[in-house]
């Protein structure tokens, strides 16, 4: 489903140019629960926000359900964004002048609410047990209920893709393993394709699909079929 | 999103309060200016409209108190086909009145309050001297229709010191106990002593400085001799034609020694007319810098909002938003900020120039019309999203993935 190839990113960083990936190739499958891993600086933020097209690789080409990103246009870009996939950040973004259900409609503001986009985001933040903190701000909410909210921000578009980078770098243990708990019902219900950045190995199960970065090469892919098969040329 | 870019501007109620405050000062300050302006427009256009004849002076004097024509013209102008009646008159300035020339005044001018002070600019007092018998046939004349008290001069008045002033001057010249001039009093101009018959008012301060006497006593007072005449008023048989007999006259009278211009009171209007947008354009280049600085203050003021804000866009941009969403939230934002500082500087102008009416007197009313609400919002609008734009454009022009690193780091 989604197909990484040969994929360079160089950023400029004063006078100079560093490079972040290195020629990564990989695939995720549709469905699929993958994490990626590695230590920081290692480049898996930057694969993940190519893979949600927030901006261009240097070369290479990453396409999703067949669809090549780094072809699209730039409108096609936006409604990619818009509506196939989602970002779950770290640090939550939420806007901190909208309520959570607005916050949750935030993709739908330029183009007007529908009545039913707004039943929806609000049965979603039900889902994610937030049934009470409709009109409540960011401010008057904790971390894990501000997590949740990104979730179904994330899920309100009803995503081929939802991309997370490090979801519970600012929770709590508890919170953590809830916001876990809740991104595997939705992706199990939904059969939502979701990749995650973490450090933290502790939410990895052995059926998920994980892929190792260092020095902004891919070191090694586990739980995928193909594992066994990559060849020293994919693992660069 | 017009709700959202509302939402974004009350989150930061102080910022957007100061720069509310800069940009709705100039605004005032534009819509007060234009509100002086109207004002005298109007007055002057009231006043016009109370006149329908036409003034024949010398070319080229600004005023009929610097013009001089020989008296025998009357009769030359009498004969135009179309004229029904021809007033000789005498303007000029006199030396003292009670003792208190015209430097004197200028020099007290200065020891005056603000309001005192536009009270006094329009306080040059001017001798009309009129030729009674001729003016007596006169439908349009002015001061005899606006009489106030005692009577209005006539034939008996000729070479007599009895003269018409206005309540104005009777205030301006009131006596030891501060009462006002009344009829029968006497008013002192330069050496004489002169017998008050009549008091009128026209509301105007364009008309109430003028202290009316006969022809014959003004040139004593303004020393003019005999043959000489400052202007002849002129009257048509049909009013409608004025223009017409305006033509005629300066056509006819063709004397290169006294070159005349018969002035309709729409000529007046017009010269006013060009002289009032001329003032305008100079007042829109006085206050485009008061705006400018408005407008610098929008740009600092939405700058640092979307400075603060790059995250907010980076995550709004992984939404779907386009750039062009991006840019137009923005704008919108400081189209409002724009619209509020226009509605405040509307408030603040129609509360001062309210204040100002009751200071200001002379018939000279500031006027806050429609006109200049529309100009003062459609302005702060426009200069509101001028100072947006490149905040706007700065803001849209992030890659997603750099603004939300810039959160996360």
């Amino acid at each position: 489903m989604i197909e990484v190839s040969d994929v360079h990113k160089s950023f400029r960083s004063g006078d100079r140019w560093v490079e972040v990936l290195r020629g990564v190739s990989c695939e995720i499958p549709r469905g699929r629960f993958a994490f990626i891993v590695g230590p920081s600086g290692s480049g898996k933020s930057t694969l993940l926000y190519l893979m949600g097209s927030l901006d261009q690789p240097t070369t290479g080409r990453i396409s999703v359900e067949g669809r090549d990103l780094t072809a699209m246009t730039e409108t096609e870009r936006n409604a990619y964004r818009r509506d196939r996939v989602g970002f779950i950040f770290q640090s939550f973004n939420l806007i901190k002048n909208l309520s959570a259900l607005q916050n949750v409609l935030v993709p739908f503001l330029p183009t007007g609410v529908t009545e039913a986009q707004r039943r929806a985001a609000a049965d979603l933040l039900r889902s994610v047990g937030l049934g009470d903190r409709l009109d409540h701000r960011p401010w008057q909410m904790s971390g894990g209920e501000q997590q949740r909210v990104a979730i179904a921000r994330a899920l309100i578009k009803d995503p081929l893709l939802v991309l997370a980078d490090e979801p519970t770098g600012e929770l709590d243990r508890k919170t953590g393993d809830e916001v876990y708990r809740i991104l595997r019902q939705l992706q199990a219900e939904r059969q939502t394709t979701l990749v995650v950045v973490t450090h933290d190995r502790r939410f990895i199960r052995p059926d998920d699909l994980v892929l190792e970065i260092e020095d902004g090469l891919l070191k090694s892919t586990e739980g995928s079929e193909a594992e066994d098969d990559l060849s020293e040329a994919e693992v660069r | 999103m017009g709700k959202f870019a509302w939402l974004n501007l009350m989150t930061r109620p102080l910022r957007t309060f100061l720069a509310l405050v800069g940009l709705s000062v100039p605004i005032l300050g534009v819509l007060g200016l234009f509100s002086v302006s109207d004002g005298l427009r109007n007055l002057v256009g009231s006043t016009l409209d109370k006149i329908k004849g036409v003034m024949v002076l010398r070319e080229n004097v600004p005023t009929p108190v610097f013009s001089e024509l020989p008296s025998s013209l009357g009769e030359k102008l009498r004969a135009i086909p179309g004229v029904r009646a021809v007033a000789p008159e005498i303007w000029g300035l006199p030396p003292t009145i009670g003792n208190v020339s015209l430097v004197t005044k200028s020099l007290d001018f200065l020891k005056k309050n603000p309001e005192q002070r536009i009270q006094s600019f329009l306080d040059a007092t001017v001798i009309q001297g009129q030729d009674i018998a001729a003016h007596k046939p006169l439908k349009s004349a002015v001061y005899p229709s606006a009489l106030k008290e005692g009577r209005y001069l006539s034939v008996e008045d000729e070479n007599s010191n009895n003269i018409v002033i206005s309540r104005k001057i009777a205030k301006e010249h009131s006596n030891a106990q501060g009462e006002p001039k009344k009829v029968g009093d006497q008013l002192k101009i330069g050496s004489e002593a002169y017998t008050i018959i009549g008091i009128y008012e026209t509301g105007s301060f364009l008309l109430d400085p003028v202290i009316v006497m006969d022809i014959n006593t003004a040139r004593k007072v303004v020393n003019k001799s005999a043959d000489r005449v400052s202007s002849f008023y002129v009257e048509a048989d049909d009013s409608s034609k004025i223009e017409e007999v305006a033509k005629r006259i300066e056509e006819t009278i063709t004397d290169p020694n006294a070159r005349l211009d018969a002035r309709s009171m729409s000529e007046f209007a017009a010269n006013f007319s060009t002289v009032m947008s001329q003032l305008d354009l100079f007042l829109l280049m006085t206050v485009s810098l008061a705006l400018l600085v408005g407008v610098v203050g929008i740009i600092n003021t939405m700058l640092m909002s979307t400075t603060e804000r790059f995250v907010e866009f980076g995550v709004l941009r992984t939404n779907g938003w386009s750039r062009g969403n991006v840019l137009s939230l923005v704008t919108i934002e400081s189209a409002y900020l724009g619209l509020m500082s226009g509605v405040v500087g509307c408030v603040m102008a129609f509360a001062l120039t309210q204040i100002g009416n009751q200071f200001i007197g002379g018939g000279l009313s500031l006027q806050f019309s429609p006109r200049l609400i529309g100009l003062g919002l459609a302005l702060s609008v426009v200069m509101g999203t001028l100072g947006g734009l490149y905040p706007a454009w700065k803001a849209s022009r992030l890659v997603p993935m750099d603004a939300i690193r810039l959160g996360s780091h």
